[in-house]
C-alpha cells in the first residue's frame, strides 16, 4: 500500500508540471516577431523636410569659409578651405554632400517604406539617395550586431544597422518590468566613403561613425505628424567633438509631389 | 489509510488546480505610475508587490544640459541679422512688427531684464537645469521643472491638473501640462505674455500656444518645440534643438537689475516707422540673398522654395560679421 501511495504521489508531480511545461514549450516555439512587426511607430510614408533651421546652409550653396556652427578642427578647416566643386563634378563626385551624416538634412522629400521585414529603406529626393537601415538579422528583432554586406565598401550612405530603442528593466528587488521598445528608431552608420557635412566642403572622413535616432511625433491638434531626426556625427579626423544637429519632417499624404532631383557639387 | 488516501486526494486537486489558477491571473490593474498623466495621485496605503520598479512609460531628464550651438548658431550666440526671417511661417503683421524693431528697445527699463520666454528659451545661448518633483508618498513624479541662465523656473504638471481660465494671468513660462507617449514627454503651454520667435523683432503673441516633445536618447536631450499662433504665424513653427548631458555645469544666479542704459525722454520707445527702415535689407545684399527670401513666410521654409529662387551660392561668412 506504501508504494501504491508513492507511486500516486510521483504521478501527481509529473501531472502537475505538465502545465508549466507546456507553457515553455509553447514560449519556445513561437517564432520571434521581426523588427516590422514590433515597430513601435510608423515610419513609412512620404515625408517633406521643414527647413525652419540653418537655411543659409541648406537652402542655398553656402560661401566658401562659412563654416560656422561646425566644430572643425584645423585640419577640417584646411580641408574645407580646397573645396572646388568644379573637380568634383570633373571626378564624378557631385553627391559628395549627399552622403547619409548629411542627406537627411539637405531639403527635399524622402519615402520610407520596408523593403523586408528586416530592413527599412529610405529613398531621398534629394540626390536620389538610398538608405537601407539593416536590423541585425541574428541577434534577434532589436539585436544591433552588424550584419554582414556583400561588399564591404565604402560608399556614400555607407552600412546602416538599426534597432529599436528598448525602456529600461528597472532594478532592485522585485525587478519585474520587462524590456520593450520604446518609440525610437535607432541607426548606426559606418563605412562611409568621405563626403560633405555641408554643400560647401565641411568634410567628414571615412572614420566616421554616424548615431541617428528617429523619432515619430503626433499627430498634433491639427493632425500634422513629425518625423525627428537627432544626427550624431563624430569623426575624429575632421571634428573637434560630436556634431549634433535634428531635422524635422512632417507627413505628406501621398507621394504626389515627389520629384527627385540629381546630385549637384554647388 | 483511508484518511490519508483522501488527504492525498485533496493534495493532487490543489496542485493541479495552482498552475491553472496561475494561467487565469487576471493582469495586474494598471500601476498609479501609469494612470499617472490621467489622475491625481493617490497614495499607496498598502504596500503592492505588482509595482513595477521601472517606470511603465517614460524617462528621467533630470540632469545638467548643455546647449550645443551646431544649428543656427550665429542666430543663437551673437544675435540674428536685422531683416534675416529666413524660414520662419511669418504673416504681413509679423513682418510690419519685425521691421519697426529698434534694437535700442532693449534699453528700456521694461525689456533689459525680460527673460526669454518659453517658446524661445531653447533657442537661447543659455545652460539648462532639469529637476523632477516626487510625491513623497507615491513616488510619482508631479512634475518637472526646467530653468536655464536668463528665465525663471518653469514648472510642467504632471499631475493632470486642467489649465486655468483664459482670463488667467500670462507669463514668461505660461502654463505647461505634460504627458507621456511612450518615451516622449509631450507638453502643452498656454497663457504666454507676449515674445518673439526671433530676437531681431519677429513677434509671438500671447495668444500663442506651444507644444513641446522631449526626447531623451543616451546623454543627447532633442526637443522640438511647435508654435501656433493665430496672431502672426500661418502655420505652426517648429524648432528642434538639441542639448548634452554635462554632470559638470553650473547654472549660475542671473542676478538683473535694471538701470539707465539711455538718456532719453520719459515714454520714448526706439522704433522705426513703417517704411523707413533700410537696413532690413542690407542682410539680403551682404549675403546675396533675394530680398523676398529674407522677408520669410511658409513658403520660404519648404524645398520647392529653392526652385523659385533658383540656384544661388551665399556671400555670408560669419566670420566678418
Amino acid at each position: 500500500m506504501r508504494s501504491a501511495v508513492a507511486a500516486f504521489a510521483v504521478g501527481v508531480g509529473v501531472v502537475a508540471t505538465m502545465p508549466l511545461a507546456a507553457q515553455r514549450g509553447q514560449r519556445g516555439q513561437q517564432p520571434p516577431l521581426s523588427p516590422r512587426a514590433i515597430a513601435p511607430r510608423d515610419f513609412t510614408g512620404y515625408w517633406v523636410s521643414v527647413v525652419t533651421e540653418d537655411w543659409r546652409w541648406r537652402m542655398v550653396t553656402p560661401a566658401k569659409g562659412d563654416y560656422d556652427s561646425v566644430p572643425l578642427n584645423a585640419e577640417g578647416r584646411r580641408t574645407a578651405d580646397t573645396w572646388d566643386p568644379k573637380r568634383d563634378e570633373a571626378a564624378g563626385e557631385q553627391c559628395r554632400s549627399y552622403g547619409a551624416p548629411a542627406v537627411m538634412r539637405v531639403p527635399g522629400r524622402i519615402h520610407v517604406t520596408w523593403e523586408t521585414d528586416t530592413t527599412l529603406r529610405i529613398d531621398t529626393e534629394a540626390g536620389t539617395q538610398t538608405r537601407l537601415l539593416r536590423f541585425g538579422s541574428d541577434t534577434g528583432p532589436t539585436g544591433v550586431r552588424p550584419v554582414s554586406d556583400p561588399v564591404d565598401s565604402l560608399t556614400w550612405q555607407g552600412r546602416s544597422v538599426a534597432s529599436w530603442e528598448l525602456s529600461g528593466r528597472g532594478g532592485g528587488m522585485f525587478s519585474r518590468t520587462p524590456s520593450r521598445p520604446s518609440g525610437a528608431l535607432k541607426v548606426v552608420t559606418t563605412n562611409l566613403k568621405a563626403g560633405y557635412l555641408r554643400k560647401n566642403g565641411v568634410p567628414y572622413s571615412p572614420n566616421t561613425v554616424l548615431t541617428e535616432y528617429f523619432n515619430v511625433l503626433g499627430p498634433e491638434d491639427n493632425g500634422d505628424i513629425w518625423l525627428v531626426v537627432t544626427t550624431i556625427v563624430q569623426d575624429p579626423q575632421y571634428l573637434n567633438g560630436r556634431f549634433f544637429t535634428s531635422s524635422h519632417f512632417k507627413k505628406l499624404p501621398d507621394g504626389a509631389a515627389w520629384h527627385p532631383d540629381a546630385c549637384r557639387a554647388s | 489509510m483511508s484518511l490519508t488516501r483522501t488527504s492525498l486526494l485533496f493534495a493532487l486537486a490543489g496542485v493541479l488546480t495552482i498552475p491553472l489558477l496561475a494561467q487565469q491571473t487576471p493582469a495586474p490593474a494598471a500601476s498609479p505610475v501609469q494612470g499617472r498623466a490621467a489622475q491625481p495621485s493617490q497614495s499607496l496605503v498598502e504596500y503592492d508587490d505588482d509595482v513595477q520598479r521601472a517606470a511603465p512609460n517614460g524617462v528621467d531628464f533630470t540632469g545638467e544640459w548643455a546647449p550645443r550651438f551646431h544649428e543656427d548658431e550665429p542666430e543663437r550666440v551673437p544675435g540674428p541679422e536685422l531683416g534675416d526671417y529666413l524660414g520662419i511661417p511669418i504673416n504681413d503683421a509679423a513682418r510690419m512688427r519685425a521691421m519697426t524693431w529698434e534694437a535700442s528697445i532693449q534699453t528700456l527699463p521694461e525689456w533689459q531684464c525680460r527673460p526669454h520666454s518659453a517658446d524661445y528659451i531653447w533657442r537661447g545661448p543659455s545652460p539648462l537645469r532639469i529637476w523632477k518633483e516626487v510625491d513623497p508618498v507615491s513616488r510619482e513624479v508631479t512634475a518637472w521643472h526646467a530653468e536655464w541662465l536668463r528665465s525663471v523656473d518653469r514648472s510642467i504638471y504632471m499631475d493632470g491638473r486642467p489649465h486655468p481660465s483664459p482670463n488667467a494671468p500670462h507669463t514668461w513660462a505660461g502654463f505647461s501640462t505634460g504627458k507621456w507617449e511612450g518615451d516622449v514627454l509631450t507638453i502643452k503651454t498656454t497663457h504666454l505674455k507676449e515674445g518673439y520667435v526671433r530676437r531681431n523683432g519677429l513677434p509671438r503673441s500671447d495668444a500663442a500656444t506651444l507644444t513641446e516633445h522631449w526626447m531623451l536618447r543616451g546623454d543627447v536631450l532633442t526637443v522640438a518645440a511647435i508654435i501656433t499662433d493665430p496672431v502672426y504665424l500661418t502655420e505652426p513653427f517648429i524648432r528642434t534643438t538639441d542639448y548634452e548631458l554635462d554632470p559638470h555645469q553650473w547654472v549660475p544666479p542671473y542676478p538683473c537689475q535694471v538701470v539707465e542704459e539711455v538718456d532719453r525722454p520719459r515714454g520714448v520707445v526706439p522704433h522705426s516707422l513703417p517704411g523707413t527702415n533700410n537696413a532690413v535689407t542690407d542682410f539680403a545684399n551682404r549675403c546675396g540673398l533675394p530680398v523676398e527670401a529674407t522677408r520669410g513666410g511658409a513658403e520660404t521654409m519648404y524645398p520647392d522654395f529653392r526652385a523659385k529662387i533658383g540656384a544661388i551660392t551665399s556671400k555670408c561668412i560669419a566670420a566678418q560679421r
